[in-house]
């Protein structure tokens, strides 16, 4: 089985002290929909593209308030050594679209509902193909010695 | 992986028509040149903090003593 090291993506993150509005360039400009929150080394929460819809924008708050404001803490987080079905389970128990991927404390990237797909949609791509050069080329069976 | 300050980093597109992107290491947080890194992005000049994965590649640069 695949850990999630394999898998996972570069993370991008801010520190608390930085603006609402920051938070949202960097976002768009990052091209990601979830930033770590990092105070120092330490991952202290994760902020996603619809906190700052419901707990920014849809409450009236200014662009210039800081960003922990806003942030979910604490974070769900998975161990870069960790296989997927860890992952596949914390996604399960957890209403989350992102995990924060860490090796001990160390935040180090992300991984996202959407990187799991793609990984099983590989995957099934590879098992079908079998399948399908012996639907469409037909059966390649051994014979039977003497028959 | 590793990284010195003034190094590229080129984060892969996840698909076809996404573009790579780069930034500078501007400075290096963690023991012996590993992450997390701060750096400004090309394409927009904002700084942040930087982890990279594997869709990441670091174009090490050399760096004179002066």
């Amino acid at each position: 089985m695949r850990t999630i090291e394999a898998l996972r993506r570069s993370g991008v993150g801010i520190g608390p002290e930085r603006t609402i509005r920051d938070a949202a360039v960097v976002m768009e400009q990052s091209g990601v929909g979830a930033l770590a929150i990092v105070d120092g080394e330490r991952l202290v929460g994760v902020v996603t593209d619809r906190d700052l819809v419901r707990r920014a924008l849809a409450q009236g708050l200014p662009a210039d308030g800081r960003v922990d404001g806003v942030m979910s803490a604490p974070v769900v987080t998975i161990d870069a050594d960790a296989d997927l079905h860890d992952a596949f389970a914390l996604f399960r128990a957890n209403a989350v679209r992102r995990l924060a991927v860490v090796r001990g404390e160390q935040f180090v990237g992300m991984i996202t509902i959407d990187d799991l797909l793609m990984d099983l949609a590989g995957d099934l791509s590879d098992l079908s193909r079998p399948v399908t050069a012996e639907v469409v080329f037909g059966h390649h069976d051994s014979r039977v010695p003497g028959a | 992986m590793q990284a010195s300050v003034g190094d590229r980093i080129i984060v892969h597109g996840h698909s076809g028509d996404e573009p790579n992107r780069d930034c500078e290491v501007l400075q290096v947080r963690g023991p012996d040149g590993r992450p997390p890194y701060v750096v400004r992005w090309g394409d927009s000049g904002h700084e942040t903090f930087f982890f990279p994965g594997s869709d990441a590649t670091i174009e090490h640069f050399e760096h004179s003593a002066n």
